[in-house]
């Protein structure tokens, strides 16, 4: 929707590892152009939809969910996975597929500590195994960069949740330096509770992340591989996506 | 021409009327004439035997502002340019945009512009409509933005004492950042280069200097006129509003205190519509649904339609009563010239109409067909069926053309430049380093948004993840099919221009060229952003003469085309201009950009080396400025010399041999290698003995000549030397780890650790932004 601005990348990056995609305004599922079950992945890009002049992903939300909210949940059901990148991760928040504790808000994305536009590159390493993401080594520390004002996860305390959504696996990923410890500002460039990076729900097919892998697929210069030997997220976070679709036969 | 009572149309009395009311007509009606100007009209009015409508005048008035029709320096532009080749240039000066070939199915679209008078009165959104208006510039040539960039010129930021009456130059900064941040990022392009520079005489005139770039299949580029008679003017996009009535009048002239009250001469922007009209135009003319295209700017329907049709050859009759509006309100004039955001101009054919809209309204896009393209030479506008204004489209466009007189600055011979050098070197750099003149922009930087699209080999920092360093140029990779990419730099040597209009200016064209250079890409194209005070006195005419003359020697010795530019006059508040300052943007090609070579160290116990003669005047130098002084003349730079270097170091970067690069620039060679050292943590071990017989101070800090320092391996050593045999080089040192070390005649000036000195670069800029 108008706002949304990182499909550019998204769409190459499924290009690269051989999948056919295709951009689907919310218009079009409001004017039910296309129908949502006819694709295998929901990704969800990043931007500012709408402006995010109210709150993160707060419009994109509510016009999904007006428009497709029972194909979602059967979408999602299914256990296709849906991606939810940046603004897209918001965006999953506001509509309560995170954590997927029956709809109720658990999370918020709130404003960086740092009270400003943070763009860099980070780590991120796998806290806990993912069902769309077999093809990432727990334990490595991965590239990505990262671009957001509002990102850091606040948890609800009363609910416990920290503790559900550890206990549940759903904190999939955390920021660290590259040597793979947390290690707080900058590498956490939002001041996220415990570092988190990525959530997904109980049964991992619904993901979100603020960092974005559709940005940087791999390295791109000769001599930045020479200087940098950590691997970069992009590259294994889409083909880890193609083998479980192709393992499902979505 | 009846107006019946319904059409709030006024026809204002020219013929018969006096000096002192003529000039009292330009004032109230904030026309922004002068007395000549207005006696023109009203001979042209005598000659068409009647009085002109109030929208007639206001068209006028705009598309006779300094801004569009640059009547203070086009005969200037005209001298210095028109003789230049194209070159690689596909449109070189003639549409909103600067087209270049890029390969052979594509070509980049380049443009910068000032946004100056707005954001000296309203910071935030002055800046933020600058880079919206430069984003229209190229998407109206059918481009897909895929860069932005600014060169930013503030005041004194520091002050903590302000008792002018005027916005204090920090509250200037961070908004004119912010402006840019919240505009570029929402909309999603990716903010990858430019330049930040502070001068006192920037305290109540910032420059806002913003530059795009696009890409585009050849075959789809859009011009911007319209030649096609019977096609439908469509316009779209944002609603028209009284936001932004008089830009252009007041862009055309001095600030004061009061200019303030002007706020409403600023337009608003919206990146939440420019977002989805992208991609609504440019899916339109991928489908080849366009005939001509322009964006609405400075001067709002009157200057673009105007100048469409008038450059195609056509003209056009507009029913004014169909813009959509945001007040209904609105009188036909100030519909005329709003200079309301997010709109552009399309020419479509009748039978493309349905297309189009279908187009707009899957991306929630309003839109409405306000005229036809006619034969002939008149413009006629209607407002609700009645003629409210009849005038021959070449008297209006055209504008006056003035050949104002100029006086050309002084020459000061070369001079020696006595510093004392008692002081504590190390001591000495910690500060220098902190300055808010030679310290890190990642403050600014990691605000914009400069990785989206995920195509930007070369970030504006480069080298180990949050412990980087200044990249030179940065460098896109707009067309995945193909392996070559963009090399994109603006900025300018401002100190040098100060002393010296004409060799300062070719200073600032060097090193853009350099910057590109030394990430292994050719330079193709240059734009020029010049930025002056008032062109009604001498000296300011001879600072654009000499600025012209030094771009435009240049581009001849070096075979480039000016493609694209802009002049910015009447900087000035209260009577005092600003220091002269030619933004030089520039954009090159490598042909394989996996292997750009960027700034920042690679490995310890490589080689060091300068390539180009050695300088050791300190003139327009950040040192002397620093110290408080300022020298009379600047050092000499050599094109020739230049040329000689380009062609060495690219048979040596393709070669393999450069495993990293930096010009000498700004700070001199200390600041060169100390940015080199600051991407990864090695440092330097470095002897200036063999460099030259200067103090050590000259060697240091001077900023002359066309130098690069570049690190290459023990092995590569016989083959690099090969390579350069023609022109001047010296190995001064090697990398080493962790360290900084620099010796002269057998005499340590400088140790340390990389560390120290990069925090001291690093927080230059905390608590200013």
């Amino acid at each position: 929707m108008e706002g949304t601005n990182c499909e550019y990348e998204a769409y190459q990056s499924f290009k690269r590892i051989g999948v056919l995609p295709r951009y689907v305004h919310v218009n079009e599922l409001k004017r039910d152009k296309l129908s949502l079950e006819d694709f295998s992945v929901l990704f969800i890009p990043g931007g500012f939809s709408a402006g995010d002049y109210i709150r993160a992903g707060v419009i994109f939300a509510q016009r999904l969910a007006s428009s497709s909210l029972p194909d979602l949940i059967k979408f999602s059901d299914a256990g296709k996975p849906i991606i939810g990148v940046c603004n897209g991760f918001q965006v999953l928040c506001e509509l309560g597929f995170l954590p997927g504790y029956d709809f109720t808000r658990r999370f918020a994305l709130s404003l960086n500590d740092s009270n400003r536009y943070e763009c860099r590159y980070t780590y991120v390493k796998m806290h806990s195994k993912n069902t769309l993401l077999g093809e990432i080594d727990v334990g490595e520390s991965y590239l990505v960069p990262v671009a957001h004002s509002e990102g850091k996860i606040v948890v609800d305390r009363q609910h416990k949740t920290l503790e559900r959504l550890e206990e549940e696996s759903q904190i999939v990923m955390k920021y660290t330096d590259p040597f793979g410890n947390e290690a707080g500002y900058p590498w956490n460039p939002n001041g996220s509770e415990g570092n988190i990076a990525a959530l997904s729900n109980p049964f991992g097919n619904v993901l979100g992340l603020m960092p974005h892998p559709e940005r940087l697929y791999e390295l791109p210069l000769d001599s930045d591989r020479r200087l940098i030997k950590d691997p970069v997220l992009g590259r294994p976070f889409f083909e880890s996506l193609r083998k479980y679709v192709v393992s499902k036969s979505f | 021409m009846n107006n019946p009572v319904e059409v709030p149309v006024q026809r204002i009395s020219l013929i018969g009327v006096n000096e002192d009311q003529l000039k009292k007509v330009s004032e109230t009606m904030q026309l922004g004439l002068t007395v000549d100007e207005m006696l023109k009209l009203r001979e042209y009015f005598k000659g068409l035997n009647r009085n002109p409508t109030d929208i007639e005048l206001h068209a006028i008035a705009q598309a006779w502002s300094e801004h569009c029709c640059y009547k203070s320096s086009k005969f200037y532009l005209k001298k210095y340019f028109s003789s230049l080749e194209k070159h690689d240039a596909i449109l070189a000066m003639e549409d909103d945009a600067g087209v270049v070939s890029f390969d052979e199915e594509y070509a980049y679209v380049v443009k910068m512009e000032s946004h100056n008078h707005p954001s000296a009165i309203e910071p935030y959104g002055g800046a933020a409509t600058g880079v919206g208006g430069i984003i229209r510039d190229v998407l109206c040539m059918g481009a897909q933005p895929v860069a932005l960039l600014d060169s930013l010129y503030l005041g004194e930021v520091e002050k903590t004492v302000w008792n002018d009456n005027a916005l204090h130059p920090r509250f200037i900064f961070t908004n004119v950042v912010a402006g840019i941040r919240d505009y570029g990022n929402r909309v999603g392009i990716p903010n990858i280069a430019g330049s930040v520079d502070f001068d006192p005489s920037f305290n109540h005139s910032p420059l806002v200097n913003a530059g795009c770039v696009g890409i585009a299949k050849k075959s789809k580029i859009v011009r911007s006129f319209v030649s096609k008679v019977g096609d439908v003017l469509v316009l779209a996009g944002g609603r028209t509003g009284r936001d932004g009535i008089h830009g252009v009048n007041f862009a055309s002239a001095e600030l004061t205190e009061k200019s303030e009250t002007l706020r409403s001469a600023v337009q608003l922007g919206n990146p939440i519509i420019k977002e989805p009209l992208i991609h609504a135009i440019l899916e339109a003319n991928d489908l080849n649904l366009i005939d001509g295209m322009k964006d609405l700017g400075g001067g709002g329907l009157s200057s673009s339609l105007g100048e469409m049709c008038f450059s195609g050859g056509t003209s056009a009759v507009v029913d004014l009563e169909k813009v959509l509006l945001k007040d209904s309100n609105m009188k036909p004039w100030e519909i005329w010239v709003s200079e309301s955001q997010e709109r552009m101009l399309l020419a479509v054919s009748p039978e493309n109409l349905k297309a189009i809209g279908d187009i707009f309204e899957k991306w929630d896009i309003e839109y409405s067909s306000i005229g036809t393209v006619t034969v002939g030479r008149d413009l006629i506008i209607r407002f609700k069926g009645e003629e409210i204004f009849n005038l021959e489209l070449s008297f209006v466009t055209g504008g006056p053309m003035y050949c104002r007189p100029y006086e050309l600055p002084a020459q000061n011979p070369s001079e020696y430049i006595l510093v004392k050098d008692d002081f504590n070197l190390k001591e000495f750099l910690l500060d220098f380093l902190h300055d808010k003149e030679n310290c890190s922009r990642f403050n600014i930087t990691r605000q914009y948004d400069h990785t989206v699209r995920g195509e930007t080999f070369i970030r504006p920092q480069c080298g180990i993840p949050n412990f980087e360093t200044h990249s030179d140029a940065t460098l896109i990779h707009p067309v995945p099919e193909s392996p070559k990419g963009l090399a994109i730099t603006s900025g300018s040597r401002k100190e040098m221009v100060e002393i010296d209009p004409l060799n300062g200016t070719t200073a600032t064209m060097i090193e853009a060229y350099l910057n590109i250079l030394v990430t292994g890409a050719v330079p193709n194209s240059v734009v020029d952003c010049v930025n002056l005070g008032n062109p009604e006195s001498k000296e300011i005419m001879g600072q654009m003469v000499s600025i012209f003359s030094a771009i435009s020697d240049f581009c001849k010795k070096m075979e480039l085309p000016v493609v694209a530019g802009n002049i910015s006059l009447y900087n000035q508040f209260d009577g005092k201009n600003i220091k002269p300052v030619p933004s030089i943007m520039m954009a090159g090609i490598i042909d394989d950009a996996s292997r750009a070579i960027t700034v920042n160290f690679k490995e310890e116990g490589n080689l060091i080396y300068v390539i180009g003669s050695e300088s050791s005047n300190l003139g327009g130098s950040h040192f002397l400025k620093y110290l408080g002084k300022q020298g009379r003349a600047i050092p000499s730079f050599d094109v020739e010399e230049l040329s000689r270097i380009a062609k060495a170091y690219l048979s040596a970067a393709k070669s393999g041999f450069i495993l990293s690069a930096h010009d000498v620039s700004s700070g001199g060679l200390i600041q060169t290698l100390m940015e080199m050292s600051f991407g990864s943590n090695i440092g330097f071990d470095v002897d200036l003995s063999n460099l030259s017989g200067a103090r050590y101070i000259e060697k240091l800090f001077s900023e002359g000549g066309q130098r690069i320092v570049v690190e290459v391996g023990t092995s590569d050593k016989r083959g690099f030397e090969d390579l350069m045999r023609g022109v001047a080089f010296r190995q001064i040192g090697r990398t080493i780890k962790e360290r900084i070390s620099i010796s002269d005649q057998e005499m340590l000036l400088l140790d340390g650790k990389v560390d120290e000195f990069r925090e001291r670069w690093v927080t230059g800029l905390d608590g200013i932004i």
